[in-house]
């Protein structure tokens, strides 16, 4: 809780479906995207661990390189504690920028639409849709080898809630492209 | 004797490949904006039987690669294919020593620069702008990430130029299996040079929303070819054919480039000429790039699950089918009120 509001940092492990993380001395295992490219774990927060950015806290992803640490969207429903909730903040990344809605689930059965926006995880590139820089690490993992001089990057987003109360989930977009690896939730009017 | 040619650039879109940034690199020597020529066009057209397994591919048919890129501009370019390995720096070589950068296709596989040396074979463009004939270097500029500007010896330039691209695992996909036979490519620059004015925004974006409302003779063209590439693509991974992956991956990323380039073109043109509106189409345009961006990855992600890639292919060409319409409105209504 802080004079912003209260952040409820989510555990996304259950939803998790893709190996985006992996020790850079064994690389190999996972594949952030179809080339098996991977963030190296020596240089992002440990396993598990509660990390700030931009003053929002998140629950890292309890990443080893085997176990899946982030979701690739394919339509997943995230529950929600049913709690007033303003933002939704998110760790992630995308296999090139990309756009597309996700749906709030509310307890009465309505759903309302937000645009979720992910920029590109790709070295050279920077953010598109004005997301903060979460980390950015100075080698990319390949099956093979880390590769020096291509630098991933994990942007922290956020979406609207426009309608705060009584959201009991969230549906993401069903679109490969997007990778989810924390997500946050902010109630602007808890004191 | 050393040659290094100046006022090749670096420029990179970040949404396009080695073809955009490669042919940029050489229309910039030629002194020309890489986004105001190679961003004018925006179409959609391919015809299965001209696929080519070439990360530096374009759909459709078309004079040249370049003209095709940028047909509102008197540019062109010609393959040159040596007739054998010992010919093929020579003719690079002449080229660059009578002061013209050209593009050469290169393997990953055998430059040491690429994330992809000694691992992944693939059909890459690169430009070569001088060498060092005592150092047996030449010149090779990559802007595609990780950016390179350098020497590199000509006996590695030689195997990547010669390299058969065989699949040799799993990640060798997409491009390869296709040799790359030392071939190089020249471009030439015309006049006139059309000046970058409302006139000239007017027609081009009339010329495309016309050419996206055509019908091909053979292949797919214009929006209604465009959905029914993606409604093809999607019924044949419904019906269990894995080789709609590899065409619908080879085809998604230069349509993603020239769409998203485009839009970076129409947001210079709102800038330049203050239109809000046309800023409002640009993002619009975008948009339908972001579309693109998921149709390459849902069928690059579909191998394992092919069914299941055709239901998202088909609702996501329902999506960016009314996302395209809208564009093409917006530019439109923006254009028509530009002198």
């Amino acid at each position: 809780m802080t004079s912003a509001g209260r952040f409820t940092p989510l555990d996304l492990d259950p939803y998790a479906n893709c190996v985006g993380i992996e020790p850079a001395c064994r690389p190999g295992a996972g594949g952030f995207n179809i080339w098996r490219n991977t963030f190296p774990a020596e240089e992002l927060p440990a396993g598990g661990s509660m990390v700030t950015v931009g003053a929002v806290p998140f629950r890292f992803p309890a990443a080893d390189g085997v176990r899946a640490d982030n979701i690739r969207c394919r339509g997943q429903l995230v529950t929600l504690p049913g709690t007033r909730v303003d933002w939704l903040y998110l760790l992630g990344a995308a296999e090139r920028r990309t756009e597309d809605a996700l749906t709030v689930c509310y307890a009465g059965g309505a759903c309302r639409r937000q645009w979720l926006r992910m920029s590109d995880f790709w070295p050279e590139t920077d953010q598109w849709f004005g997301e903060l820089l979460a980390y950015r690490t100075t080698v990319m993992l390949y099956p093979q080898h880390a590769q020096d001089r291509m630098a991933p990057s994990i942007w922290r987003q956020r979406v609207p809630v426009t309608v705060p109360d009584g959201a009991v989930g969230v549906a993401l977009p069903d679109n490969p492209a997007m990778h989810i690896f924390a997500l946050t939730l902010l109630d602007e009017e808890a004191s | 004797m050393r040659v290094e040619l100046t006022g090749v650039g670096g420029w990179r879109h970040e949404l396009t490949g080695c073809l955009h940034v490669t042919l940029g690199a050489l229309l910039s020597f030629h002194g020309l904006d890489p986004v105001e020529v190679l961003g004018a066009n925006w179409e959609f057209s391919h015809v299965p039987g001209l696929l080519r397994r070439e990360e530096y591919f374009l759909p459709g048919e078309h004079e040249s690669l370049l003209s095709g890129l940028a047909p509102y501009h008197q540019v062109s370019s010609r393959w040159h294919e040596p007739a054998d390995a010992e010919s093929a720096w020579p003719e690079v070589r002449e080229a660059v020593a009578a002061g013209r950068p050209v593009a050469v296709a290169a393997d990953n596989f055998y430059l040491p620069f690429r994330p992809a040396f000694a691992d992944v074979h693939t059909n890459h463009l690169v430009t070569v702008y001088g060498f060092d004939d005592e150092k047996g270097e030449a010149l090779v500029a990559d802007a595609v990430p990780p950016r390179f500007r350098g020497p590199l010896s000509l006996a590695d330039l030689s195997a990547a130029r010669g390299s058969a691209n065989q699949v040799r695992h799993d990640r060798d996909m997409f491009f390869t299996d296709n040799p790359i036979g030392h071939r190089w490519l020249d471009i030439e620059v015309g006049v006139p040079r059309p000046a970058f004015d409302q006139e000239f925004i007017r027609g081009v974006t009339a010329s495309n929303a016309k050419r996206f409302r055509r019908r091909g003779a053979t292949g797919y063209v214009g929006l209604t070819g465009q959905q029914a590439f993606l409604a093809a693509i999607a019924d044949r991974l419904a019906a269990g054919l894995g080789d709609a992956v590899d065409e619908a991956f080879v085809v998604a990323g230069p349509v993603l480039a020239m769409t998203a380039l485009h839009a970076r073109w129409l947001a210079s043109a709102a800038a330049r000429f203050s239109c809000p509106q046309l800023l409002e189409a640009a993002r619009a345009v975008d948009r339908v790039a972001h579309h693109w961006t998921a149709v390459r990855i849902i069928a690059a992600a579909g191998r394992d699950d092919l069914d299941r890639a055709a239901r998202s292919l088909s609702a996501r060409a329902v999506a960016l089918a009314s996302d395209h319409e809208r564009a093409i409105s917006l530019i439109e209504d923006a254009t028509a009120d530009l002198a």
